[in-house]
């Protein structure tokens, strides 16, 4: 064989296996439900075994905003772990007592990882994830020769090397299976948004069942990554939506969708998700950062007080929960503003990235302020009940007022740069990037300082004295 | 939010969209809109269910809905 023959014999067989590579290149499919993997559904499970009790019912909600989100909500987690308390004669620590964890972006690398390894996290998320250029490790991924052949497949983008690193280094493979079983608290909900709608998106079973597919077999690390997908930065994470054999819609759905004239609140909550079951219409969804439809991570958690499908909801009308805490971790900075200095338009780039998400932080006063107004409402409710009972209770023979199951003492706590008081700090906390590198030192103030505010905060003060904690 | 009084002659858990949420004869707390009421087992009840539209109440003025236990139980 003449060495020109061997030479092409050569290149076809690289081509053909380059080609091969190409074709094999695919993200891991969600898979449908009965794939034998659902003894165990990932919902909030009522009750638990361990120190955590209803009673004493703790939601935390971790905001995006990368590597800095993600070390203000581990700090805050840590406060928490040595904060002491005595709850119904037991003694234990405030994060014993925290029953769900809702998370957006780079919180969601805080909370799945707390989640899976409970008190690990406290040994090696620093080392693993907050002390680590997350970013340099994903570019070198990037630019390693051998993924551009994987990315060349149109079923195979960056996020998808984004999604196997947290996999391999940080979540260690692990699929919602490991969040579900043993069942246990807290229940951790990892928020994206989808692209179609621009609605949340949460990784829960429940979820799961409008797509006909299961949860527990997905690996943990895709949601986080889905979760935090910046836009333009990352690519969206593809989910498939299988086909409705068997599914009954949920009762508190088919009342929202009658609801359009009487709470338009609900009809959307339940119009909204309609679309997946139309498998044959919408066969893919796409999912981005969960920051685009809610960048506080407090919509589940005020979802799940309000509906009556919600794990809030229940537990409050069934009287097992007394005292109710939401802490809300909001890592929000404010944006050095340049544009305005020019007399020129913004370029095309600029726009389509202010575009992109300056919406993030819109409503995230309004979700938090929406969530107060609700706690309001109901100690108004309850007070007004008190005060007229105390008033029939001075005429002879009157029937007792109707009573609640039990009296709610609410709380709700926000962490947030914003209410420090030196100037120069909270300039320094703002302005820092929303990015997955940052200094050990940056790391090491933004660890100091969620403990400072959560101690700082009036709300939390005032919820510390109901414990007799001085 | 909206309030809800289940009327019934015993304490029995009271089923809201399918879920328990509460019992007969205490107030309930629940989203504006429609909803369907039952109660839990033993089902000596009658009717079997109400579809009902909540809205415009109070925790002092809630929404009445009443249950009987079926004769002969």
């Amino acid at each position: 064989m003449s060495l020109k023959r061997i030479r092409s014999a050569c290149v076809i067989i690289v081509g053909s296996l380059l080609f091969s590579l190409h074709g094999c290149a695919h993200y891991p499919v969600n898979e449908p439900k009965g794939a034998g993997h659902e003894a165990v559904r990932y919902q909030f499970h009522y009750p638990v075994e361990g120190l955590n009790t209803d009673s004493l019912f703790i939601c935390l909600a971790f905001s995006g905003g990368g590597t800095r989100a993600a070390a203000l909500s581990y700090g805050v987690l840590e406060k928490l772990r040595h904060v002491r308390i005595t709850w119904k004669g037991v003694e234990k620590s405030l994060l014993d007592e925290v029953d769900c964890i809702s998370s957006i972006s780079g919180g969601s690398f805080t909370a799945a990882y707390y989640g899976l390894f409970g008190d690990r996290i406290f040994e090696e998320f620093r080392p693993k994830f907050l002390d680590v250029n997350v970013q340099s490790k994903l570019f070198g991924r990037l630019f390693n020769p051998v993924n551009w052949m994987r990315l060349a497949s149109p079923y195979f983008s960056r996020i998808d090397l984004a999604a196997e690193y947290y996999d391999e280094h940080l979540f260690e493979g692990k699929t919602f299976a490991a969040l579900a079983h043993p069942p246990r608290r807290p229940f951790v909900i990892v928020n994206a948004t989808n692209m179609v709608n621009g609605e949340r998106f949460e990784f829960t079973q429940e979820q799961l069942d409008f797509l006909a597919s299961d949860l527990n077999s997905y690996p943990v690390a895709r949601a986080v990554a889905a979760s935090s997908a910046f836009p333009f930065l990352l690519s969206p994470i593809t989910l498939k939506n299988y086909p409705h054999t068997d599914f009954r819609l949920p009762a508190d759905y088919q009342g929202g969708l009658q609801d359009y004239d009487v709470n338009r609140r609900r009809y959307y909550w339940a119009k909204n998700r309609m679309i997946y079951l139309d498998d044959e219409r919408y066969p893919y969804l796409h999912l981005m950062d969960g920051g685009l439809s809610d960048n506080i991570g407090l919509r589940p958690i005020e979802a799940a007080y309000r509906r009556t499908s919600g794990f809030i909801r229940r537990l409050i009308n069934e009287g097992k929960i007394e005292k109710f805490v939401i802490i809300i971790v909001n890592a929000r900075t404010v944006e050095k503003d340049t544009l305005s200095r020019s007399e020129s338009p913004p370029g095309i780039l600029t726009v389509a990235a202010k575009t992109a998400t300056i919406a993030m932080e819109n409503y995230s006063v309004e979700t938090i302020e929406t969530m107060k107004e609700l706690r309001l409402e109901r100690v108004k409710a309850q007070k007004n009940l008190a005060a007229c009972q105390k008033r029939l209770d001075q005429c002879p023979g009157s029937t007792p007022l109707p009573t609640f199951a039990t009296t709610i003492d609410p709380y709700v706590i926000e962490v947030n740069f914003e209410a420090l008081r030196d100037p120069a700090r909270r300039d320094y906390f703002q302005s820092l990037p929303t990015s997955f590198s940052l200094t050990s030192e940056q790391v090491d103030a933004l660890i100091r300082v969620g403990p400072q505010l959560l101690e700082e905060s009036p709300d939390y003060r005032e919820f510390l004295e109901s414990l007799a904690i001085p | 939010m909206e309030y809800l009084l289940v009327r019934f002659p015993r304490s029995r858990r009271v089923r809201i969209d399918d879920e328990f949420n509460g019992r007969t004869n205490e107030l309930i707390e629940l989203e504006a809109g429609r909803h369907t009421v039952s109660l839990g087992p033993p089902y000596t009840y009658e009717p079997d269910e109400y579809t009902i539209i909540l809205k415009n109440t109070s925790a002092l003025d809630p929404r009445e809905v009443t249950f009987e236990l079926k004769e002969n139980t």
